[in-house]
């Protein structure tokens, strides 16, 4: 591929033109093309439809380097680590349990269990905080900009379907 | 609040110096939800973990800078040292803000700069008494303050028709016990009259009591129909001036993140939902209420041992009232969403129909709203199918009541114990008592719908305007036009900053060009300007005072703006014009489409200044349009004049026009300029150039030339190349 038209088409990387692994300071890093590079930033271009499918990789300066078509193609240390940094980049904790919901006064309140520990949410309303991308699946959003997943509603246990029914 | 306070004793003892910062994390270093402490002080960064064990230590010599680097859902705090980035912490997106403080702090001390002030801004707050997060710009806790008196909140829209709502009740009141006396009258006829077979004048009587009760029955009904109808439309206009007011009051922030469309929606029909609550609800409430005392009392007095019978089934009723209340809410919730849906859809693709009309997608936007409508079909049914199963329910309980009193009633009368005409006059009371309990379940019905839209409606009325105006705003008359940014940051979402730093003075009448690539940021600095948006940082000063001590009403008489998308109101070509001014006259209309240069082609039209435009009526070209606009910020003669991008969208001739226009309309006044065309911002005493929300230039056209490397000669070669393909503009 010549370097000329690099500039207008998308790169996508094979499983051998990238290494990722993680600095001592815990900050995500790797060898792209042989260049190394102490810190890298990743992005989902689709992060409701496809998680794991197609994730930008980016200098400090927001810069893209290219594509991974698919992190499962990837060696195995190197999806270990992307897969890491997705999930801190990404902070939707996957919803466990939900304790209970309950609205007090015109706010939403959520008690859940999530696969990162347990954490409250509080929403203004139930329209404007809740999405649904497809499936069973919800996406929450509290007022401060927290967000939290259910992967599949129907799935949880009985307790949590229960509060679900009530709002969903 | 200081900042220390935020840091446990223990901790603090263990530090050799006095912290300059401390603040909790609320994600550990894995992402996983957990406390983390963090603790700057003179010489060093500390972060222990939840149980006190120290985690890191760095000094601050070792520091070159500090980032908080945000991300979705959260965000970390980054040090960077000699050998490459540290992550200090991790947290979610509530405390962006004071982790965006912690790297500002770092980054300073590094870098030995001076350090920045902590303000109110950035600490998430939390109200006092629960705990839970307060909203941006408020003190006022919604959970504390908010607590379930929307009941209330709505009631007291009737008040200044106390005096109708009283006589409706009154009224009420006497329909109701007359509407008591027919099966008496029943009873007198059959035990007094047909029972013994008197053929006296007591039956004509009778018939005629009956008929003056009927007759004055409709009458009272008639005027409180009248008065009920009066009422409620007068409520219902007061409930959609009171939510489209908040609305208007409402900053952009507010409308950025929501779909209009949906507004409409909620003006109309929630303020109808809780009109109907209030006049039919409360009133036949109170008047059925009213009626099942009376009947109760009268039974009674007939006989009260059978009375008893017709109690049993009541509570029965009320059980089941209670246990399917959550669920009708629930329902209306569902039915009121899909409608919200459905709504929008109509709107959006309306909005949209030339793009749908274009791609040919009138068949998919069909099936999408099919979707939706069947979704709502589905929920109507769901919710109307409750209704048909409540009433008939209710209908055989109540039944079962009058089987009772028919079979105990019966025997008495044989036995003789009570005449035929008590227990017939007890069946029709019994009859007329069960149709208010009937009611019951339409007034839940009511009641959670017009709980639901009152939520809703205060919701608007309560969301503070993210631009309050001051208690006190100071008095600016006619301002001279000195527009200055003191290192100003803003960001559309707190922590994603537009504009990074920004510091600007502009002086009286001097013609400002903004440049820079799309996205750059200029829209949003003189969004900025125009107080659309507060700083998150830094202040604006026009001729000395701070924007937000200025009453938004004076600013904008001060500032005149022509934007890309022209957006002319229904109504005629003069109405548009004069629409900051409304009492213009026709001359000085006329002459703000002069100097706008849209006059000629104006009066050129069949119907002239009269022409209709907007929404429906004349459609005027994009070139049309944007002189419209023009004269329209003429003729509030500003002293600040902006300008984004006014000329986007016409071809070079008219570029021309409404380049003279402008260079006429800029005279003695502050103007911003935003063109994409280069060659329009000539003009401009000065040029600032701004790239990913910096300032990276500013000069005359000459002087920026003249910077071998500089952004902006980029740009003009970059545009003389695209010209010389295009073949036009010199
Ligand atoms: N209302 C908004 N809400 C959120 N982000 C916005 C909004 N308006 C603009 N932005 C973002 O702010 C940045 C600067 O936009 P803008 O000031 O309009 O740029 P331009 O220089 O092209 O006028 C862009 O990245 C844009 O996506
Ligand atoms: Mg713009």
């Amino acid at each position: 591929m010549a370097a000329a038209d690099d500039k207008y088409d998308i790169r996508m990387f094979a499983p051998d033109d990238v290494y990722f692994s993680r600095g001592s300071g815990g900050v995500f890093q790797g060898v792209i093309d042989g260049t190394t590079y102490d810190e890298l930033e990743v992005y989902r271009a689709f992060p409701f439809l496809y998680t794991t499918q197609y994730i930008s990789v980016r200098n400090t300066k927001g810069e893209e380097l290219g594509i991974i078509p698919d992190i499962a193609e990837l060696y195995e240390e190197s999806a270990k680590e992307l897969e890491k940094e997705l999930q801190l980049r990404y902070f939707i904790p996957r919803v466990t349990r939900v304790d209970s919901v309950k609205q007090k006064s015109g706010l939403w309140m959520w008690e859940l269990q999530t696969h990162l520990g347990s954490t409250r949410m509080v929403m203004r309303n139930l329209h404007e905080h809740l999405q649904y991308p497809g499936g069973g699946r919800v996406i929450l959003m509290d007022i401060s900009g927290k967000r939290c997943e259910i992967a599949d509603w129907q799935a949880l246990d009985a307790h949590s379907r229960k509060q679900l029914e009530e709002v969903l | 609040m200081s900042i220390q306070d935020q840091l446990p004793e223990q901790l603090r003892k263990r530090l050799a110096e006095d912290p300059l910062f401390g603040a909790k994390a609320d994600l550990l270093h894995d992402g996983r939800f957990g406390e983390q402490w963090l603790a700057i002080t003179e010489h060093e960064v500390s972060v222990w973990q939840q149980d006190h064990t120290q985690l890191l230590k760095l000094k601050i010599s070792e520091l070159k800078d500090a980032r908080a680097v945000g991300a979705v859902g959260g965000g970390t705090l980054l040090a960077d040292t000699g050998k490459g980035p540290v992550v200090l912490a991790r947290y979610t997106s509530a405390q962006s803000s004071i982790f965006g403080f912690a790297a500002k702090l770092l980054g300073a001390m590094a870098k030995k700069e001076e350090r920045p002030v902590v303000s109110e801004r950035d600490f998430p707050r939390y109200c006092q008494n629960c705990g839970n997060p307060l909203s941006e710009g408020t003190q006022i806790c919604q959970i504390c303050t908010r607590n379930g008196k929307v009941a209330a909140r709505m009631l007291r829209y009737t008040k200044p028709y106390k005096l109708q709502l009283a006589a409706t009740a009154v009224l009420l009141i006497a329909t109701t016990l007359v509407e008591l006396v027919p099966p008496y009258l029943t009873k007198v006829l059959i035990d007094d009259v047909l029972g013994p077979k008197d053929v006296g004048s007591t039956l004509m009587l009778v018939i005629l009591g009956l008929g003056a009760t009927m007759l004055l029955m409709s009458v009272m009904q008639t005027i409180r129909g009248l008065i009920g109808v009066w009422v409620g439309s007068k409520l219902m206009g007061d409930l959609r001036k009171d939510v489209y007011s908040s609305l208007m009051r409402l900053s952009l922030a507010f409308f950025d993140r929501r779909q209009t469309s949906q507004f409409i929606g909620r003006v109309n029909s929630d303020s109808e939902a809780m009109r109907q609550f209030m006049t039919d609800g409360v009133v036949f409430m109170s008047a059925e209420m009213l009626r099942v005392v009376a009947i109760f009392i009268i039974m009674f007095g007939l006989d009260w041992q059978l009375t008893l019978y017709a109690i049993l089934p009541v509570p029965v009723m009320v059980a089941v009232s209670m246990t399917i209340w959550p669920k009708i809410g629930r329902r209306w919730y569902h039915q009121w969403r899909s409608i919200f849906r459905l709504n929008t859809l109509v709107g959006d693709s309306l909005q949209g129909i030339r793009v749908v009309k274009a791609f040919g997608r009138e068949r998919d936007e069909m099936a999408r709203y099919n979707e939706a409508n069947v979704e709502l079909v589905r929920r109507n049914i769901r919710m109307e199918g409750l209704w048909s199963f409540m009433f008939p329910a209710f209908a055989f309980i109540a039944g079962l009541g009058t089987l009772l009193i028919w079979y105990n009633g019966g025997n008495k009368v044989l036995s003789g114990e009570i005449q035929l005409g008590v227990l017939m006059a007890l069946i029709s009371y019994l009859g007329m008592l069960f149709g208010p309990l009937q009611w019951i379940s339409q007034m839940i019905s009511w009641a959670s719908n017009a709980m639901a839209a009152a939520h809703r409606v205060f919701e608007i009325m309560d969301t503070p305007s993210e631009v309050p105006d001051v208690r006190n705003p100071e008095p600016i008359g006619v301002i001279k036009g000195d527009v200055a940014f003191d290192s100003v940051t803003y960001g559309y979402e707190k922590h994603h900053p537009v504009l990074k730093n920004v510091s600007l003075h502009v002086k009286a009448g001097e013609m400002v060009g903004l440049v820079g690539h799309s996205g750059a940021g200029k829209s949003t600095f003189i969004n900025l300007i125009c107080r659309f948006y507060d700083t998150d940082e830094g202040a604006i000063l026009i001729d000395g005072t701070d924007l937000r001590s200025i009453s938004q009403v004076d600013l904008r008489k001060q500032i005149g703006v022509v934007l890309q998308e022209t957006f002319l109101f229904d109504g005629t070509i003069a109405e548009n014009i004069a629409y900051s001014k409304p009492d213009a006259t026709p001359l000085e209309i006329m002459r703000a489409a002069k100097i706008a240069n849209a006059h000629d082609f104006i009066v050129r039209l069949p119907d002239g200044y009269d022409t209709r435009v907007g929404e429906r009526g004349h459609k005027l070209s994009g070139g049309e349009k944007q002189r419209v606009a023009i004269a329209r910020a003429i003729i509030h003669d500003p002293r600040i004049l902006i300008l984004d991008e006014a000329t986007a969208s016409v071809d070079t001739e008219t570029e021309r026009q409404i380049q003279e226009a402008i260079s006429r309309l800029v005279k003695g006044r502050t103007t911003f300029a935003i063109a994409h065309r280069l060659s329009t911002l000539r003009n401009a005493d000065r040029l600032v150039v701004l790239e990913r929300g910096k300032i990276v230039e500013v000069g005359t056209h000459e002087q920026l030339l003249e910077k071998e490397d500089g952004v902006y000669r980029k740009l003009v070669d970059a545009q003389k190349e695209l010209s010389k393909i295009k073949g036009v503009e010199g």
